[in-house]
């Protein structure tokens, strides 16, 4: 795990020296000022999607579990959307009732599933479903908003495209506190979440309090995508896939899956918005495709290359 | 207090139907329980209500004298543990992994967790198993390694739900076996299963009076009896709807259930 945490690291290093010669302004300042603080934002938010991601795939027991597939990352959008369209500000630059619209939208919509999962005995199939169907209405909420809305419409819409914010280092400031905290509570829940492989009652009998367990993993996943996704918009496919190249690429190394995914999301999302920059040299594409077009291709092959058992 | 776990006029209703009706059974660490019944009985039930897994619609259940959902979930695993009938794995881990989170209502470094699975691998006989991915075992490894997962909890009373309903024959004397040496070394079994002749293969030497047996009919206690009981094959024949004859073998009584038109197909041949 080391040697794949260097690598990443490397490759992270290297991504902020490519690109088109800045013009105008000196090589160092856009190094520093423009490229650097927007690579930690970038591994920030993909480490936490990807691990919020993982972890979801865990509690849900299903593959297919991610923020993108529940609807947490478009409950997160409408929020955030929601605060947008308001105008109001409160707080340095807006920010902070943006991500608190977020939260709000991520937690609306994870409670939505959560209380549908408690409902009697719902299968998992139909709380992913439910959790597609929500995903969808939200959407859809979103798409009418932007179409009726006349203020801060234009900015809006660039921002639900998905889209590394150039905010600089107090954006980096501000964002940490929130990934710090979902990333350590998650981590931290390493051991309760290895019991859930063999099944709820499994882990039950074994001593963990599973129902708090899946209320802490929902808040703290709602609480990372709101942060994430007010910040840079919603960003499908990392949490989705890089958990799933995880499994591929280290099958049977159980005990680093979750810090791995953190990892290698990072690592993903700083090289998507690295070609996000670089494929057409002053013009930027929004990192969101990136990751979609990225994203797809790269999991049908992993799904192909694996043998079947 | 005793470590014993009771289950005091337990009931449990769903949709109207009583999967458990007044149940009323204490077990202790050192006895050995063996529960029979038909499908749907409410012998698996009967695991759950007793792990808190379902809440009884009335009545207590008492894990050391303490009500079990008083009890938080690592005070509760250090207490009861259980073998679910059937055990699927949702990723790609490997058994020792296995073994090691189950390990979770320990609070010690990962390298002590390890050392105690490795040695329950051992005492479940799977030793090579360590390194091996479950999904990919046989069945009766799979078997092994839940034995594994089930011992390295430490807990003083062992719940299992048929642990060897699907394994071949050598495999099911060698699970019993396994279960024998739990039992005489002290933890308390209460054992679902089907088939009681299996229950010979957890004895060493003349301990069958040891053995309660009890029989449960549409989630209510039936009978209890002691495994030595010549009664015992009345009690399963009436329970089950089939004629069961007891035949003396290898020192123990071995319960065969026979086929319904013997009689006549006898009083055929005589003819």
């Amino acid at each position: 795990m080391a040697v794949v945490a260097l690598l990443c690291l490397v490759a992270c290093g290297v991504a902020p020296l490519l690109g088109p010669p800045a013009t105008g302004e000196p090589a160092a300042f856009v190094l520093w000022q423009l490229r650097v603080p927007r690579l930690l934002v970038a591994m920030m938010v993909g480490g936490t999607l990807s691990l919020v991601g993982a972890s979801f795939q865990i509690i849900f027991a299903n593959p297919l579990a991610s923020e993108s597939t529940v609807g947490t990352i478009s409950g997160a959008a409408l929020g955030a959307l929601l605060a947008f369209l308001s105008g109001v500000t409160i707080g340095p630059s807006g920010l902070p009732i943006v991500v608190l619209g977020a939260f709000i939208g991520a937690l609306a919509v994870t409670l939505a599933l959560a209380a549908l999962a408690a409902h009697g005995r719902a299968r998992t199939s139909d709380i992913l479903l439910a959790g597609i169907a929500l995903s969808l209405a939200a959407s859809a909420v979103s798409s009418v908003l932007q179409a009726m809305a006349t203020s801060n419409a234009s900015l809006a819409e660039k921002w639900s495209l998905g889209q590394l914010a150039q905010i600089g280092y107090r954006g980096v400031l501000l964002l940490l506190p929130f990934t710090t905290l979902v990333v350590g509570v998650l981590l931290l829940r390493a051991r309760a979440f290895a019991t859930l492989v063999a099944g709820e009652d499994q882990a039950h009998s074994q001593g963990v309090d599973v129902r708090s367990l899946r209320a802490v993993t929902l808040g703290a996943g709602a609480l990372g995508v709101g942060a994430c996704v007010a910040w840079c918009g919603p960003i499908p496919f990392v949490g989705l896939i890089v958990p799933h190249a995880v499994r591929l690429l280290f099958p049977s190394r159980q005990r680093f899956f979750l810090p791995l995914s953190a990892i290698g999301g990072a690592t993903f999302l700083a090289m998507c918005d690295t070609a996000a920059r670089v494929v057409f040299p002053g013009r930027e594409i929004p990192v969101g495709a990136v990751t979609s077009i990225l994203g797809a291709p790269t999991l049908i092959w992993l799904v192909l290359r694996r043998r079947v058992p | 207090m005793s470590d014993a776990l009771e289950l005091d006029d337990v009931t449990v209703e769903a949709a109207g139907r009583a999967l458990l009706s007044r149940v009323r059974f204490r077990i202790e660490p050192g006895e050995f329980v063996a529960l029979l019944g038909r499908n749907g009985a409410g012998k698996s039930t009967l695991l759950k209500v007793a792990l808190g897994l379902v809440k009884p619609s009335a009545g207590d259940v008492r894990a050391g004298g303490r009500p079990i959902g008083k009890l938080s979930g690592r005070e509760r695993a250090a207490r009861l543990a259980w073998l679910p009938q059937h055990t699927s794995v949702s990723e790609a881990l490997t058994a020792l992994d296995a073994v090691v989170a189950a390990r979770f209502r320990f609070d010690e470094p990962r390298a002590a967790a390890i050392a105690a699975a490795h040695r329950a691998l051992a005492r479940a006989g799977v030793t090579e198993l360590a390194s091996r991915v479950v999904t990919q075992l046989s069945g009766g490894e799979r078997q092994r390694v839940a034995f594994a997962v089930l011992l390295t909890q430490e807990a003083p009373l062992l719940l299992m739900d048929e642990p060897a309903s699907h394994l071949d024959p050598a495999q099911q004397i060698a699970t019993y076996r396994l279960i024998g040496e739990l039992w005489r070394g002290g933890q308390g079994v209460l054992c679902v299963l089907h088939d009681p002749n299996l229950l010979h293969h957890a004895l060493a030497g003349d301990e069958a009076d040891r053995i309660r047996v009890i029989g449960l009919e549409a989630g209510a206690i039936a009978f209890e009896r002691r495994f030595s009981d010549p009664a015992l094959a009345g009690s399963l024949a009436q329970m089950f709807g089939v004629r069961m004859e007891r035949l003396r073998c290898a020192g123990g009584d071995f319960f065969v259930p026979l086929p319904e038109r013997s009689d006549a197909a006898g009083e055929h041949d005589r003819h």
